[in-house]
């Protein structure tokens, strides 16, 4: 009984803690992690998008939307990535775009052209959204994101100024082990099973070819043809994986030649490990000449 | 006693002359309060919300347009600016800007699209539903809410902007998602949305089916018959996008509310140039001056009343006294009956003392209606 009683008082005051604590939502795993790293225990980071579910595409409903109006700061990844942010309502007090610094560089990807009725012809252009895979690029946007929370939470100030450059450090210091890493891999086609390394090969020197494959899912036989047809063209050896496949896929891929890897971008939240840790693991994998 | 019985009798006889002069009375008394009430509330409300809204950012012209479109919604346009404005006051790190597009108008109410950096600035709070979450959505005043007998899970529609824009300007069907608590002041008449809503309605967004088909040999080929969608809803509401530059699209005017004093006096003198398209208003100032004026036309007003009400006064006391003169008889035959001089007197000063009371009365009952809906009348008069 008596442990049952402080179980819940426990609980209770964790509760009111949380409550009490500055919340900061962010659209994807990555910055959600920033956030952790700056904020500490004395940030509640919202990351409201369900396991399995892709940020990209993701869409709230509406009491995560008023979670998120609630929060005193607001992180967006900008580049196009989380598209519902452009239909919902939100304070943009609260808001920061954490690529804009950078927008100069986002990668244009392809436009569909159309006109509605006397309004001529305009164009839908694409722009590639995972700019945190170039980590230069990622410690430019932990950057934004400290700054917003320096000047919304100014109780929170000291913490974060004290945790930036820690955070800077391990992320240009993961540009540069990727440099590294990936050296011995420029000048050769890499194929993806997704367009989600647009930046990932630009800061890194890489050719990476991508399809359009369901993420986890085993590719039909058309889809495998064209893979054939890609490495034929390329002469790729890899294949990187967005999501772990079915081991038939990983058999099939490795019968027709190709050394499969699961490199994800982390834009969802990893049932285990961090940020840090499995892009370390992901880079040293694909680095690996064996 | 029975002087005021037979006072009253005498005015119900007459009730034709004692209703006329009971309410020229009434009016005489009534008009230079019902004045002076609406004048000082107008004063006060302007005031109060001018000295409310530190800065106002819109296009080089009449400051007085721009700060009566911003600040009161009311049916002075200034010229747009653009979203590029917005963003220049953001990036200075000086203040908040808050986009304000005042373009709309549904059921005789101003549509304002915003943010909802608003509703923390005014400190407005909804007395029922949520607060706007999507596309689409919007939240009512309270006096439109009331006038339109509306409430969250109802809808409007947008009105074009005029009858001749067919083209640019569709009707797009807002969904009410709550209604705000009364605050007595312009916002009271407004339907809130989201600015992206506004620019929805002004056709710089939109959602449609499918624009392109491909076919067998995957030729992509766009659909000449797009369907754009007049409601947005869940199942559409992914389609919905906008074209062009962000930093182009248009905007009424933009609240400018810096983070200090010193914040704001460097803003100010970043918009002085007069080259420059785009000004930055005081409404404090802008208002005061207005105020000024418009007591200074009261002052005049209140003398030509004066002189008004000195001339009914005395042409009241005309009537009553040649209404006197044709009842000398009647008064001959109450001496001969042996009343006295005072009782005549007392006669005379009870049918004054009746007709003065019910002057006041119905005086009374119209500055005190005027009165009780002064903040809802302001709110109109300062929306007009």
């Amino acid at each position: 009984m008596l442990k049952r009683i402080v179980l819940t008082a426990a609980l209770a005051a964790s509760a009111a803690g949380a409550q009490d604590r500055p919340v900061v939502a962010a659209v994807n795993y990555p910055l959600a992690w920033m956030a952790e790293q700056l904020g500490g225990d004395a940030v509640e980071v919202l990351f409201p998008v369900p396991e399995g579910q892709d940020p990209s595409f993701w869409r709230p409903g509406l009491s995560e939307i008023a979670a998120i109006q609630q929060a005193e700061v607001i992180a967006l990844n900008g580049a196009g990535f989380a598209a519902w942010t452009t239909r919902t309502t939100l304070p943009r007090s609260r808001l920061i775009d954490t690529s804009a610094a950078f927008s100069d560089s986002y990668i244009a990807t392809q436009s569909i052209t159309h006109s509605h009725g006397a309004d001529g012809e305009h164009s839908h252009e694409g722009t590639a959204s995972y700019t945190w895979l170039d980590f230069n690029q990622a410690a430019q946007q932990a950057r934004a994101l400290a700054a917003m929370m320096e000047q919304r939470i100014p109780a929170l100030r000291d913490t974060v100024t004290a945790a930036l450059p820690d955070l800077v450090a391990e992320l240009e210091a993961l540009h540069a082990e990727a440099g590294t890493a990936l050296a011995g891999l420029q000048g050769r086609t890499i194929l993806a099973t997704h367009p989600r390394y647009q930046y990932f090969a630009r800061a890194y020197g890489l050719e990476i070819a991508a399809m359009e494959w369901e993420a986890g899912a085993m590719p039909t036989a058309a889809q495998w043809q064209d893979l054939e047809a890609k490495k034929q063209d390329t002469g790729a050896r890899i294949l990187i994986w967005e999501a772990e496949p079915p081991a038939d896929a990983l058999d099939m891929a490795s019968d027709m030649g190709l050394r499969s890897l699961v490199f994800s971008p982390l834009a969802g939240r990893p049932q285990t490990g961090d940020f840090l840790a499995i892009m370390r693991h992901q880079i040293a994998a694909l680095g690996d000449p064996g | 006693m029975n002087a005021l019985f037979l006072a009253f009798a005498h005015l119900r006889w007459t009730w034709a002359r004692s209703l006329v002069l009971v309410l020229v009375g009434a009016l005489i008394l009534a008009v230079p309060m019902v004045t002076q009430t609406l004048l000082r509330g107008s004063e006060e409300a302007l005031t109060r919300r001018a000295e409310a809204t530190p800065l106002v950012l819109g296009a080089r012209g009449s400051q007085l347009d721009l700060v009566m479109s911003a600040v009161y919604f009311s049916e002075d346009r200034a010229q747009p600016i653009t979203r590029a404005a917005e963003d220049a006051v953001w990036d200075s790190g000086l203040a908040l800007p808050i986009p304000l597009h005042t373009a709309f108008q549904t059921n005789g109410a101003r549509i304002v699209g915003t943010s909802l950096d608003y509703f923390d600035f005014r400190g407005l709070e909804l007395a029922t539903g949520r607060q706007i979450a999507l596309l689409g959505e919007a939240v009512l005043g309270a006096q439109v809410a009331e006038r339109l007998g509306l409430g969250p899970g109802d809808s409007v529609v947008s009105a074009p902007e005029n009858l001749f824009d067919l083209d640019g300007v569709y009707p797009l069907e807002l969904q009410i998602t709550g209604v705000l608590a009364a605050t007595g002041t312009p916002d009271d008449e407004a339907v809130f949305t989201d600015v992206k809503t506004a620019w929805v309605i002004a056709g710089i967004g939109h959602g449609h089916d499918d624009v392109v088909t491909a076919d067998a040999d995957g030729n992509v080929t766009a659909s000449a018959a797009i369907t754009e969608f007049q409601r947005i809803t869940p199942d559409n509401i992914d389609s919905f996008h906008f074209h062009g530059a962000a930093e182009d699209y248009p905007l009424s005017a933009v609240l400018v509310v810096p983070n200090d004093i010193r914040s704001g006096t460097i803003l100010r003198g970043r918009y002085l140039d007069p080259e420059n398209p785009v000004q930055i208003a005081v409404p404090a100032e802008i208002v005061a001056g207005l105020v000024d004026r418009i007591f200074r036309i009261a002052t005049l007003l209140d003398a030509v009343t004066l002189i008004i009400g000195v001339a009914a006064v005395a042409a009241m006391g005309l009537t009553l006294y040649l209404s006197w003169t044709l009842r000398a008889p009647e008064m001959a035959t109450a001496r001969r009956l042996g009343a006295g001089r005072f009782v005549i007197l007392r006669l005379a000063a009870a049918e004054i003392a009746i007709l003065l009371s019910a002057v006041i009365a119905i005086a009374a009952c119209f500055v005190v209606a005027v009165i009780a809906n002064g903040d809802g009348i302001v709110a109109w008069l300062l929306a007009v």
